[in-house]
């Protein structure tokens, strides 16, 4: 588990005084000056091939004075990230936008701008994106105080000791709120923030002939309440009769500044916290973040976790594609019936998770360097059943049922098309990418714990429309079985280590930063931690495959029907706790 | 008597729901008020013991036509008429004229006919069902029903041939503005 | 025109309402119950043995919610549009015959509660204007999703109404009436769907299309138009929509039984036409079943392959039926 290293050739040299390298302890890659950004990320996306951004965040180095913008670039073809980094005044964060060379940075730029203020010049569509629009201030930087504010870390020192006040007893409103300088909740107009919203979307797609040819178009909102949009989404819609002339996603309705509470967490608190992520996957999340921080702590857990930890991994990946296949049978207007069938898969799952870890969602498994418990020997003998009997039956069972469905072909196939160079610009992962024909899946591009082990094929279909994107997840479904069995067979005897170290409340994090990512069942989930060796992360920031993942869903969408829009939608496969965090 | 009633009952109807298709200002109203106007206009035809006809009279128009007019006010968004006497000014007074002109020729019939002490004959057995419908139609009136169906089978391909065009021009006027 | 006569239509009238009420109320939990066991689950099993007082406690309930009109509303229309969709829905079933004649009371009475010559010209010219209700509820609601739902049962209705009606004439010319009463009669021998099943096939798939049900429940497409054009409704007036549904699947399946099943005919049926309506009740809850199957299993089409659907396939092979029935009736004498 060794830092990324830099494969590339000397980029210092290639770009003299503009690049160098990033020599801060524990950290990696390259810093560029913020004029030569564009020219570095044109080069390194046509000299050296890293063609796929994964993520852009930013931090706020507040003692130092500096916003940085760190960025992930991998390759397609597999292989460790190039970390580079530019840093502006904090007084005045303006960088570059890349959406012009990686058109995927869109959202992760308007996040960034959200909730850290930094200014991305270029950009095509610069506001906010999980907060309203009214939204006074950028509250992952560190100066930013919320109302009801108690302190830097959890548990708060406000609470035992020193003078405090409550925010709201200046506030003449005494509620919850504090409101932006120069607003006056009594005159505003709710209408404003949609204003803003819809002129956008009618500004990109007013084109000049329809003018004179009177042809109305109609802007519909899909959501935030829809029974559809799997959560509090809301699609705006541009439509011409029932075509959809443009999109736009709006999201944040469910936005809790995970990563903000994250920074106010100690690190171990983190981990039942990224549960909550999405909601489904919980063990592929926890997986995610330990991973990262391992990274930092420069653990190795033992063995038969290891094991365990792929295993939870795996089946949590076929919890999760039966799921998304069922709802999405349901988004073609299927009346739940084989969301049912694929749910009570779903259920025997739960019981091994339950059994291992005491939650049937809210895992909270992992720890840095293991697991926390085993897994009971009952659970153990059910979960070999089914992985070698029951899913593998019930699996086919669903592809027999729906597969050749002449109506489920009829409105998938074509639908929501998503071409391998799209689906690479726009930094899309997980069963999206692949079923646009890009063979690319983290377990294989860039091995985690023991997956360079297992024997399994990176499933990858090449159509890029919606039925593809369901059979993809069959496909996976189906490898992560083989996985499965594998692991089942391979894992050490019971009574083997299961946590390197012993327990503990509380762990020393070593200052630096780490990128650990895995292969969710979404796509591919970052955690990008920044230590300075105190109880609590600096930065805790989450590339969440849904969110970023959404970012083609315009692409996808234009062209199609209204009704197509849903099913598009669903074969993403979002969930909202994830997307808006 | 009871026949007479129901006459009057109907025939009330007929003619309020004519005058509330005119007097409407929502296009929907208006249109429902025809709905009901073909109502009762089918509700007389099976007084006169034509069935058949009557069935014909809801099905072809209060069932298609009149919900293809409904279909074209909802989808343009044109319920509200405006206040002016829309586009050509002189369409009201010609309207008053002609309409006086018809109820002046209605009532001259009307009375000329009272005069002449004519009653009707009651109808031969089965007239008016669809057997004796279809005779006549496909027997006494053949050329003038073929006629009319090959005038709306012109009207049909007139129609598309319009759409076609308008949908080329846009389709190349798009192309033209992408380039 | 005697006063007993007269009397005998009316309780025919009521009898006939009260059965389809019952029947609509009873189908909802027959369709709940299927749906349930397709679907691995239970069902409504708590109000009463088997869940049977479950249509009681829906009704109890939807009648005690608030009726909510949207401020923006055409209130008149939008109070209308729910009794505009049910009554067409319930005086369609006045022609369907549930049997020959039987002596009650020692009083000769056919079991249906009109006998027209022009019977299914009726029942065609009653679904043509049910599509009123369905459109004038989304266009009143003054709501995007429910105007779009209205927009599309009109065009949908419309397009299948077609096919409808020509998969209708394939009994009619082999029978040579357009009587219920003598269709069932004429199919003493066979079944029409034996000599007729491109027609009984059509008639099948467009009436499912008119009853916007599943696979072609586009107007109230939960998915994309949350629940179409009774989006805005609540309460009563909801229940009345949900009625006209449910009335109309059973009239649908009726008609499918009389039409190409039979209708009360069925063996022993001539010694005793108390049999008849057995049959007929029997052969509807086929009819039902099959539609409650369709709607768990079946994803919905979308809306531009419903059209090319009912335009390009159904109509065009409804026609040629009609053509081939006529020359055959003709060469047959």
């Amino acid at each position: 588990m060794a830092q990324p290293t830099v494969a590339a050739p000397d980029l210092a040299a290639r770009f003299p005084e503009m690049v160098t390298p990033d020599t801060r302890k524990g950290y990696s890659g390259y810093i560029v000056k913020a004029e030569a950004l564009l020219d570095f990320a044109k080069a390194l996306k046509e000299e050296f091939g890293y063609d796929y951004l994964s993520s852009v965040t930013g931090v706020d180095y507040l003692p130092q004075g500096l916003m940085e913008v760190v960025y992930h670039a991998y390759k397609i073809t597999g292989g460790p990230p190039l970390v580079f980094k530019v840093q502006v005044p904090r007084d005045n964060p303006v960088v570059p936008s890349v959406t012009s060379i990686w058109p995927g940075a869109n959202f992760q730029e308007r996040e960034a701008w959200d909730l850290l203020g930094i200014r991305f010049e270029g950009h095509p569509n610069l506001k906010r994106i999980l907060l309203w629009e009214g939204f006074w201030g950028h509250p992952l930087r560190k100066d930013w105080r919320e109302p009801y504010y108690e302190g830097e870390h959890k548990p708060f020192k406000s609470r035992t000791a020193g003078p405090h006040f409550w925010h709201e007893d200046h506030n003449p409103f005494g509620k919850n709120v504090d409101y932006p300088p120069g607003f006056d909740p009594y005159t505003w107009e709710p209408e404003t923030a949609d204003q803003i919203l819809y002129e956008s979307v009618i500004q990109r797609t007013r084109k000049p002939e329809q003018e004179e040819l009177h042809s109305e178009q109609v802007v519909v909102n899909l959501g935030p309440q829809h029974p559809s949009t799997h959560g509090v989404f809301r699609m705006i819609a541009t439509l011409d009769g029932e075509t959809v002339v443009a999109l736009e996603p709006v999201m944040g309705y469910l936005h809790r500044n995970h990563e903000k509470i994250g920074e106010r967490n100690t690190w171990i608190m983190n981990i039942p916290y990224t549960d909550r992520l999405d909601y489904i996957t919980a063990m592929s999340n926890n997986f995610g973040y330990v991973l990262a921080v391992e990274k930092l702590m420069g653990l190795e857990p033992p063995e038969r976790a290891q094991y365990l930890r792929v295993i939870m991994a795996e089946l949590t990946r076929i919890v999760n594609h039966l799921w998304a296949i069922g709802f999405l049978l349901n988004d073609l207007g299927a009346f739940f019936t084989p969301a049912l069938y694929a749910i009570e898969e779903r259920e025997l799952i739960l019981d091994v998770f339950e059994a291992a870890s005491g939650s049937r969602m809210m895992n909270n498994y992992m720890r840095f360097g293991g697991v926390v418990r085993d897994i009971p020997e009952d659970a153990w003998d059910m979960l070999v059943k089914l992985v070698h009997d029951r899913l593998p039956r019930k699996i086919d069972e669903l592809d027999r049922f729906l597969t050749h469905n002449e109506l489920i072909k009829s409105r998938t196939q074509g639908v929501g098309v998503l071409t391998p160079e799209q689906a690479i610009a726009l930094s899309t992962s997980g069963p999206v990418l692949r079923a646009s024909g890009v063979p690319y899946d983290v377990r294989r591009a860039e091995p985690y714990g023991i997956y360079d082990r297992f024997d399994f094929d990176v499933a990858v279909r090449y159509h890029g429309d919606v039925y593809d994107r369901y059979l993809i997840r069959l496909d996976e479904a189906r490898q992560s079985l083989r996985i499965l069995q594998q692991a089942v067979r391979d894992i050490p005897e019971r009574g083997a280590p299961i946590l390197a170290g012993k327990p503990q409340y509380q762990v020393r994090v070593p200052a630096g930063e780490a990128y650990g990512r895995v292969e969710g069942p979404k796509g591919e989930l970052g955690f990008y931690v920044v230590s300075t060796g105190k109880a609590n992360p600096w930065r805790y920031h989450v590339r969440a495959p849904s969110f970023i993942n959404l970012t083609a869903l315009e692409a996808m969408s234009i062209g199609n029907k209204v009704a197509d829009l849903v099913v598009i939608l669903g074969s993403i496969d979002i969930v909202l706790g994830e997307v808006d965090r | 008597m009871a026949f007479m009633t129901l006459f009057i009952i109907t025939g009330a109807v007929a003619v309020a729901a004519a005058l509330g298709l005119l007097f409407a200002r929502n296009a929907v109203y208006a249109a429902l008020f025809l709905v009901l106007n073909m109502f009762a206009l089918a509700v007389l035809y099976l007084m006169l013991g034509a069935p058949f006809i009557a069935m014909v009279q809801i099905t072809v128009y209060a069932g298609a036509i009149m919900v293809l007019f409904l279909f074209v006010i909802m989808l343009l968004g044109a319920e509200q008429l405006k206040e002016d006497g829309g586009p050509i000014a002189w369409q009201r007074p010609l309207a008053l004229v002609l309409g006086v002109a018809l109820l002046l020729e209605v009532t001259y019939f009307v009375f000329a006919a009272l005069g002449t002490g004519v009653r009707l004959l009651p109808p031969p057995e089965g007239f008016g069902d669809p057997h004796a419908v279809g005779l006549t139609l496909f027997q006494q009136y053949l050329l003038p029903f073929e006629v009319t169906s090959v005038l709306l089978l012109v009207a049909m391909v007139g129609a598309i041939v319009l759409v076609k065009n308008g949908r080329a021009r846009a389709a190349s006027s798009s192309e033209a503005g992408e380039q | 025109m005697d006063t007993t006569l007269l009397l005998e239509w009316t309780i025919k009238a009521v009898i006939l309402i009260f059965i389809l009420l019952t029947g609509f109320a009873y189908l909802t939990l027959m369709e709940r119950k299927v749906l349930a066991r397709i679907q691995v689950r239970l069902g409504p099993n708590r109000a009463g043995p088997y869940g049977l007082l479950q249509p009681v406690a829906d009704g109890i309930k939807l009648l005690f919610k608030e009726s909510i009109i949207p401020a923006k509303a055409d209130k008149v229309i939008f109070v209308l549009a729910p009794l505009i969709t049910v009554i067409p829905a319930l005086v369609i079933n006045a022609v369907l015959p549930w049997g020959r004649t039987v002596t009650v009371f020692g009083r000769q009475v056919s079991l249906y509660v009109a006998n027209i010559n022009v019977a299914l010209l009726y029942v065609m010219a009653i679904a043509s204007i049910a599509v009123y209700g369905v459109t004038l509820a989304g266009w009143s609601s003054n709501n995007k999703y429910a105007l779009l739902g209205g927009l599309r049962s009109a065009a949908q209705m419309i397009s299948y109404e077609l096919a409808l009606g020509l998969s209708l004439l394939g009994p009619v010319l082999l029978a040579g009436s357009l009587s219920l009463v003598d269709i069932v009669e004429a199919q003493r021998r066979m079944w029409y769907i034996v000599y007729q099943p491109l027609a009984a096939v059509i008639f099948f798939i467009t009436s499912v299309a008119e009853l916007n049900r599943a696979p072609f429940d586009l107007p109230e497409a939960e998915q994309e138009l949350t629940a179409g054009y009774h989006t805005e409704y609540s309460g009563m007036k909801f229940a009345l929509f949900y009625m006209a549904e449910y009335v109309k699947m059973i009239t649908v399946s009726a008609l499918f039984a009389v039409l190409f099943l039979g209708g009360y005919l069925g063996p022993f049926e001539s010694q005793y036409p108390w049999l008849g309506p057995i049959y007929l009740v029997l052969k509807i809850l086929v009819g039902l079943y099959v539609l409650i199957w369709l709607r768990a299993t079946l994803p919905r089409f979308r809306y531009d392959q419903l059209m090319r659907l009912g335009w390009k396939v159904l109509f065009p092979l409804a026609l040629l039926n009609v053509v081939v029935t006529a020359v055959i009736v003709v060469l047959m004498g």
